[in-house]
C-alpha cells in the first residue's frame, strides 16, 4: 500500500471492513476516514449492509445424511446415503408396544403362562409339566445350586475312583455288586438331571417374570410421558390462543 | 475428547465409515447452508449437500491433506452448485416460504422475540434474499463464503480460483449492489450513512 490511502482504493477499504488488514494500513485508513466524510459514510453503510445480511438464515432443514457401505457382492457395490433410521422417528411408546408384541408371540410359542394370584406372580412354561413357581424364585434357585453342585462333584469323583480301581486291579468284580453300583450311579445321574432341568425351568420363569415387570415399568413411564406431552401441548395452545386474541385486538383497535 | 477433522479423515481413509459419518454430522449443515444460499432452493440444496458427501467419500483415498478437509468439502459443493446453475441454466431462485405462521414462530422463539420483531425479521430476510439473487454468481458466492462461513480472502481466492484482489473487488461490488437494493426497498438509513 502507498503511504496515503486514497478514496478509490476499494480493495483496502474492503480489507478494513472485514478486519483483514495489518496495523499500519489500518492506521492509514483510520486517518483518512477522519478527514473524508464520503468514505466514512460508505464504510458505515457497508457495515450496515453486513449486519442486515445476518437476517438471512438458511432453513432449519432436517438432514441426517449417513454413509453406508454395501457388501462387495451386493450389486451395485459402493456407497449410498440413507435417510435417518426408522427407529429414530418411532416414538418410545410404539417401540415398547412392538417389544411387548414380540414377547407375547414368543411366550405363545413357548406356551409360557404368567398369572398373578393370591400366591403372587406365578409363571409356568409348556416345555415341562405345568409347574407353579412362587415369586421367591431367586432364593430357591440359589438354594438348589448349593445342593446339586456338590452332589454332582461327588458323583464325578466316585465314577473316576471306580474306573481307576478297575484299571489298577484288572479284576472283574462280582456281577451283582457291579450291577448295584451301576444302578445307584444311574439313579444319581437321573436325579441330578432332574434337578438341573428344574433349575433351568425356574431360571427361565424368573427371567420372564423380570422381563414382564420391566415392560410394565416402561409402559407406565411412557404413559406418564404421553400425559405430560398432552398437558404441555394444551398449555402451548392456550398461549397461542392468547397471542392470537392479542393480535386481533391490536389490529381492530383504531390507530390514534 | 472430540476428534479433529484430520483424525477422523485418517480413520475414514483406513476404512472406518463411522468416522466419516462423524464428519458428515459435523459439516452437513454448513454445506447445506452454503448450497442453499448459492442456488436458493431448499430441495436442490439438500441434493447438492448429499452429493457433496457422497463424492467426498468416494474421493477420500485421493485426499492428500494439502487443504483443510472443510475447504475440500466447500470446493466440491461449489463445483456442484456451479454445475447446477450451468446445466439447468437457472438464475438462483430464493424460495422464501409465503405462508409463514408468525404466531407459531413466536411460540418457537419464546417470549424474547415479539411477533412484530418476527415479521420485521422475516421481511428483512426476504429483502436480503432478493438482493442476493440479483448478484452475479461469483459475487454472491464470495459474499456467502465471507459473511456466512467466515473464510479468509485467501481461502475464497483458492476456492474461486482467482487472485486475492479479485475477491476483494467482488466483495466490494456485491456489497455495493446490496446497499442500493436495500435503499430501494425503503431501508433509507444507508443513504445518510446512519445505522438502522
Amino acid at each position: 500500500m502507498s503511504l496515503m490511502f486514497t478514496c478509490d482504493d476499494k480493495a483496502t477499504l474492503v480489507a478494513y471492513l472485514y478486519d483483514e488488514i495489518d496495523a499500519p494500513d489500518r492506521k492509514r485508513v483510520d486517518e483518512h476516514l477522519r478527514q473524508c466524510a464520503a468514505c466514512a459514510a460508505e464504510v458505515r453503510a457497508l457495515s450496515d449492509v453486513r449486519s442486515e445480511l445476518t437476517q438471512w438464515a438458511a432453513p432449519d432443514a432436517e438432514l441426517g445424511f449417513t454413509i453406508i457401505q454395501r457388501a462387495a457382492d451386493h450389486p451395485p457395490a459402493g456407497t449410498v446415503l440413507r435417510p435417518p433410521q426408522w427407529r429414530h422417528s418411532v416414538p418410545v411408546w410404539a417401540q415398547a408396544v412392538a417389544a411387548m408384541l414380540v414377547l407375547a408371540v414368543s411366550a405363545a410359542i413357548a406356551n409360557v403362562q404368567v398369572k398373578s394370584g393370591p400366591d403372587g406372580f406365578v409363571v409356568s412354561t409348556g416345555w415341562m409339566a405345568p409347574a407353579a413357581v412362587p415369586a421367591t424364585a431367586p432364593a430357591a434357585v440359589a438354594t438348589a445350586d448349593q445342593q446339586w453342585k456338590p452332589a454332582l462333584i461327588a458323583l464325578e469323583q466316585q465314577l473316576r475312583d471306580e474306573i481307576r480301581a478297575t484299571r489298577e486291579t484288572g479284576t472283574v468284580r462280582a456281577a451283582s455288586r457291579s450291577s448295584d453300583t451301576d444302578d445307584a450311579a444311574v439313579r444319581r445321574v437321573a436325579q441330578l438331571l432332574e434337578a438341573s432341568e428344574a433349575r433351568q425351568n425356574r431360571e427361565l420363569a424368573l427371567r420372564v417374570t423380570q422381563l414382564a415387570r420391566d415392560m410394565d415399568i416402561q409402559r407406565r413411564a411412557d404413559l406418564l410421558r404421553v400425559e405430560q406431552a398432552i398437558g404441555h401441548t394444551g398449555v402451548e395452545m392456550a398461549k397461542q390462543r392468547q397471542t392470537l386474541n392479542y393480535v386481533i385486538r391490536a389490529s381492530t383497535t383504531p390507530q390514534q | 475428547m472430540v476428534a479433529t477433522d484430520e483424525e477422523l479423515v485418517a480413520r475414514s481413509m483406513a476404512g472406518d465409515a463411522e468416522s466419516f459419518n462423524q464428519l458428515v454430522l459435523r459439516w452437513e449443515r454448513p454445506i447445506y447452508a452454503l448450497a442453499y444460499r448459492v442456488i436458493g432452493r431448499d430441495e436442490d440444496a439438500r441434493d447438492v449437500a448429499q452429493e457433496t458427501f457422497l463424492r467426498a467419500f468416494r474421493a477420500l483415498p485421493g485426499f492428500k491433506g494439502q487443504a483443510k478437509f472443510s475447504s475440500w468439502l466447500y470446493r466440491i459443493a461449489l463445483n456442484l452448485c456451479r454445475d447446477w446453475i450451468r446445466k439447468k441454466k437457472r438464475t438462483p431462485i430464493v424460495d422464501m416460504p409465503e405462508d409463514v405462521d408468525f404466531i407459531e414462530m413466536a411460540a418457537d422463539h419464546g417470549p424474547v422475540e415479539s411477533i412484530e420483531d418476527l415479521v420485521a425479521r422475516n421481511e428483512m430476510s426476504r429483502v436480503v434474499a432478493e438482493g442476493m439473487k440479483r448478484l452475479p454468481d461469483e459475487q454472491r458466492t464470495a459474499i456467502v463464503l465471507k459473511e456466512y462461513h467466515g473464510l479468509t480472502f485467501q481461502e475464497i481466492a483458492d476456492l474461486q480460483g482467482c487472485p486475492l484482489s479479485t475477491v476483494k473487488t467482488r466483495l466490494y461490488q456485491g456489497l455495493s449492489v446490496l446497499r442500493k437494493h436495500l435503499e430501494s426497498q425503503g431501508i433509507t438509513s444507508f443513504a445518510s450513512g446512519r445505522t438502522s
